[in-house]
């Protein structure tokens, strides 16, 4: 016998004058292989057109639609409603600005985030198209390819108390990301331009290590690793530096 | 490449190394204090040696040696560095607490819950450590049987002659509270410099909080027997 499904979501079109934040109920009888992204497509199409979401890819290679599915932030397409219990609060994810329902604005946090750490190979080669592609070893290779599969769902700033309370901090996404640079033979940044960019409360030293990003990042990347990796690293060339500050009286 | 090209920073948002500084004093004295207290619960544990007389030879090289004068106000000092330094990352502002706690509660999850405790047990030690550290330095110099009577002290009689033995219920809770910050605290550490597997340095951290906080209730209750043994407070050991 099917279960029959309760989805309580969360309804609030901010641009909708006089609409107020409430909490829907949808119910409909689950079905083999019913994943989060599928049971609100449905929803959509078939009991009320107007509830907003956002999705792509519905592979998990895009990252639009993390939400907080009972309490914690998944990718509705990665989440099987077989795995949860038959009643399920689906709210949107903390810290970004709210578009309306569950779609949030992640893409305007990840462009600050990019610009602010500069997420471009930096080099002074110049570019010769018809030269052969510089060989990278392996093992390098292999290392850089783990930070990089983040998608920038937004998952782990979400479930970050530092990042929900402290505006600034580029969360466990952002360091992630810097790191991956660090480790990359292109990028010619020396340690104290990283240092910049993340030896401060800002990034590298603002983490307290609750580690909810690690245990939750929908694409399982070792985020205390990079964490730990981009900390040390900026330690080691901060108390290297001289920083020949001016004085402000 | 030139550093000044690369800049991304308003004036006001130029650390320097003031950040690095903040968060390597706060584990550092973090590690101290850890260090400190399982020390000091080592110390405490002598009692069960001789009825206390390791622990008042201990007590008494301290005195000697001059350990005691300089260690209680250095350690004082690390405390007061240790609340400035840790008590940043805290919640401190209602908005954030509230955002901090309802976020707690919704995403459930375990790390975060040790966390929230460890901002409590913060609170509480405060608190506790202020309140032993003014009976010690009031009723120096340590001495077992003074310890004992201490901890053995029946309290006030309540109507119906039921009593509550106050240090003893003080004790206990200071010795929970301050291992459980103590045991997590290093772990928090150790996640964030990331030296070790998180989840077996876990397990290892709370095995040797639990064999602390036994050896601390052991030596509550030493303490009832040598009272018993010695009924007179100034009783010479």
């Amino acid at each position: 016998m099917a279960r029959q499904l309760t989805f309580s979501i969360f309804r609030y079109n901010p641009n909708k004058p006089g609409d107020k934040p409430r909490m829907q109920e949808y119910s409909f009888e689950e079905f083999e292989g019913l994943t989060m992204f599928v049971a609100l497509n449905k929803i959509r199409e078939e009991m009320d057109p107007t509830l907003m979401f956002d999705f792509v890819c519905r592979a998990a290679i895009c990252g639009s639609c993390a939400m907080m599915i009972n309490g914690r932030p998944r990718l509705a397409c990665k989440t099987m409603t077989i795995n949860l219990p038959s009643r399920i609060t689906v709210m949107p994810l903390p810290v970004f600005k709210l578009i309306g329902d569950l779609s949030v604005d992640t893409g305007t946090w990840f462009r600050n985030l990019q610009v602010k750490t500069e997420s471009w190979i930096h080099t002074n080669k110049k570019f010769d198209p018809n030269a052969l592609e510089v060989r990278m070893e392996n093992k390098i290779a292999e290392q850089i390819y783990e930070p990089e599969r983040c998608v920038e769902c937004g998952c782990c700033v979400a479930t970050c108390v530092t990042a929900n309370i402290r505006e600034d901090f580029i969360g466990a996404t952002g360091i992630n990301r810097v790191s991956r640079f660090m480790m990359d033979p292109r990028d010619e940044r020396s340690d104290a331009e990283y240092y910049e960019v993340v030896g401060n409360e800002d990034g590298a030293f603002g983490c307290v290590g609750l580690m909810a990003c690690a245990d939750l990042c929908p694409m399982e990347i070792p985020l205390q690793t990079q964490l730990a990796y981009a900390r040390r690293k900026m330690a080691a060339a901060g108390l290297k530096l001289q920083f020949a500050g001016v004085k402000i009286s | 490449m030139e550093l000044a090209k690369n800049l991304q920073k308003t004036l006001n948002k130029s650390y320097g190394k003031t950040d690095l500084y903040v968060d390597l004093a706060e584990s550092i004295t973090g590690i101290i204090l850890v260090g400190f207290l399982w020390m000091h619960m080592l110390f405490v544990g002598t009692i069960y040696i001789n009825n206390g007389a390791l622990f008042n030879a201990l007590s008494e090289g301290l005195d000697k040696y001059y350990l005691a004068q300089i260690g209680i106000p250095a350690t004082v000092l690390v405390i007061l560095l240790h609340i400035f330094m840790a008590g940043r990352r805290a919640p401190m502002r209602l908005r954030d607490l509230r955002i901090a706690w309802r976020l707690s509660k919704m995403i459930n999850h375990y790390d975060t819950w040790v966390w929230v405790g460890q901002v409590i047990t913060a609170l509480l030690i405060g608190i506790f450590a202020s309140m032993h550290l003014w009976t010690i330095m009031t009723t120096w110099p340590i001495e077992a049987v003074k310890s004992a009577h201490r901890v053995a002290e029946p309290g006030v009689a309540f109507w119906g002659g039921f009593s509550i033995p106050y240090y003893l219920i003080f004790y206990a809770i200071f010795l929970l509270v301050g291992e459980y910050h103590a045991g997590f605290g290093l772990y928090r550490i150790l996640v964030k410099w990331g030296w070790f597997e998180r989840h077996k340095m876990g397990w290892v951290l709370k095995g040797i909080t639990v064999i602390i906080i036994c050896i601390g209730v052991g030596a509550l209750y030493m303490f009832t027997q040598v009272a018993k043994m010695y009924p007179h407070a100034g009783g010479a050991l």
